[in-house]
């Protein structure tokens, strides 16, 4: 067999602009590429990226060659296979099942999203992408993992120089400065908390990490509320800057939404369409081949979970935002051991809570613009502001 | 093929064969089953594979390890002594005829 052909015309600033129109032309000629501006091999089929996920001994989240380790200045779970990883995973992951998020949780949420809610004028343009979205998503963050005394700004400040960090994949020096100076503040609360989620346990991550029978190590219970916070704030407030997109320019849909409060959904669409993380990495441990190509060891692919959501052998008109679908078997949420630990939180919060209370309160919402609507994003995507008029 | 019965929380029953050293998950979601989601693919990371052994089967189904008890904790509709999560069931002959009964959600 062949490796798979390389492409050397695709950039990156295309895949951060527009990457569907690109994912789809490769689904139906190449849906395995090598991308050379990206130094990985692209897989854009469904089968096909969900077979890497399910694979982990030979497609191996293992590398810890990647920025991420000076950026959360951690070996992290995120890049750990076999039971190191599910050792860690099972320490933050009691603190995000169903059962806590809805019985223990469920009323915090509702109150922290009808406090957020209810402080957004009527009558007026605003950006919910800027004045909602990302503070509620981070308030409700800070206090899954046991740390509300951080400020929303912090909380968002904190994630993106994690997120910036982690992709400084040109291992330029400032990324790294400004990760480290997010780091050291980090630290710092973890540290003056530390006794008060111990003395107090709240149920928390932070909390349960700490009073574990037999406890991870504090560098590691550091490191996993560093990407809880890297990873749990852009996700849900991209998805539901997505799905408000979504309905708000199909009000049809929307109004059969209402109907039947269909929000789950809604939800699952929304993040179908546009998934909010749309790529991940995998390191090939042993030769093997994909698609009828020759994937040799030490290669990355990359799984676009982005274009596995529209591929035309799951999806009629995968492009379009389609709320009322028979079956959505799609992958935003990842598949595998790193299924996302925190789709729960993100079902429960966006979908059960947020999107119903916000249309609630502003049944007459519009988003006169639509056009104006800028969305950005290779690795995360979403829009970037979202000017509705709330009545 | 072993033979596998799903009982939905509203008493449907599917009926559907399975190879040998397949899961019980695994099954169902192949054969698009409603009421098991298994996102994790078998992991035991997301607790959304949850089912009740039947009663007349429980004994040569096997006993739930630590980890999935721990899992199973966090599952979304009640846990019972039957409660197992349906990925570590693996089908082999002498589970040919089994029935699980499915809870009332998974999410």
């Amino acid at each position: 067999m062949a490796l798979a052909p390389l492409d050397g015309a695709i950039t990156l600033d295309q895949l951060s602009s527009d990457p569907y129109p690109i994912y789809r032309r490769l689904r139906a000629e190449s849906p395995v590429l090598r991308v050379a501006s990206t130094g990985r091999t692209l897989l854009t089929k469904a089968a096909l990226t969900k077979a890497v996920k399910d694979n982990p001994e030979l497609f191996s989240s293992d590398d810890p060659q990647t920025p991420m380790k000076p950026a959360f200045r951690a070996h992290t779970l995120m890049r750990k296979d076999g039971k190191a990883h599910f050792v860690e995973r099972k320490a933050i992951s009691k603190a995000l099942t169903p059962k806590r998020i809805k019985a223990d949780w469920g009323p915090l949420y509702e109150q922290l999203a009808e406090d957020y809610i209810a402080r957004l004028p009527r009558g007026e343009t605003v950006d919910l992408f800027t004045d909602l979205c990302g503070p509620l998503a981070a308030r409700i963050l800070a206090h899954i993992l046991g740390i509300p005394e951080a400020s929303d700004e912090q909380m968002m400040r904190w994630s993106q120089l994690l997120i910036d960090g982690a992709g400084n994949f040109g291992w330029k020096p400032e990324p790294f400065a400004a990760s480290d100076a997010a780091n050291d503040e980090m630290d710092a609360l973890f540290a003056e908390l530390e006794p008060i989620r111990r003395g107090e346990p709240d149920g928390s991550a932070y909390s349960l990490m700490l009073t574990a029978d037999d406890p991870i190590p504090m560098s590691q219970i550091h490191a996993n509320i560093k990407i809880a916070i890297g990873g749990g704030i852009n996700e849900p407030r991209d998805a539901l800057a997505t799905i408000l997109y979504g309905l708000l320019t199909n009000p049809d849909q929307l109004a059969e939404v209402r109907a039947q409060e269909a929000w789950d959904k809604a939800f699952e669409e929304g993040i179908r369409w546009v998934a909010p993380i749309q790529a991940s990495s995998r390191l090939v441990t042993e030769d093997t081949e994909l698609g009828g190509f020759d994937i040799p060891k030490g290669d990355t692919v990359m799984t676009i979970q982005a274009s596995a959501n529209r591929d035309e052998e799951l999806y009629e008109d995968g492009e379009s935002f389609f709320v009322f679908r028979d079956k959505n078997p799609h992958q935003a949420f990842g598949n595998g051991p790193h299924h996302c630990a925190g789709a729960h939180v993100a079902r429960r919060t966006v979908g059960k809570i947020i999107l119903p209370m916000l249309f609630d309160r502003f049944p007459n919402m519009t988003l006169p613009n639509p056009e104006d609507v800028v969305w950005k994003g290779f690795g995360f995507r979403g829009p970037i502001n979202l000017p509705v008029v709330l009545n | 093929m072993i033979k596998v019965t799903y009982v939905a929380h509203d008493g449907t029953e599917t009926v559907i064969e399975a190879e040998e050293g397949t899961s019980v998950m695994q099954a169902a979601v192949s054969n698009d089953v409603e009421g098991i989601v298994g996102e994790c693919g078998g992991s035991m990371m997301c607790a959304t594979c949850h089912c009740y052994v039947d009663e007349a089967w429980e004994a040569r189904t096997g006993q739930r390890s630590d980890d999935e008890d721990e899992m199973l904790e966090g599952a979304a509709s009640e846990v019972t002594e039957r409660s197992r999560l349906s990925c570590q069931i693996k089908l082999d002959p002498s589970l040919d005829g089994l029935v699980v009964h499915l809870p009332e959600e998974q999410l």
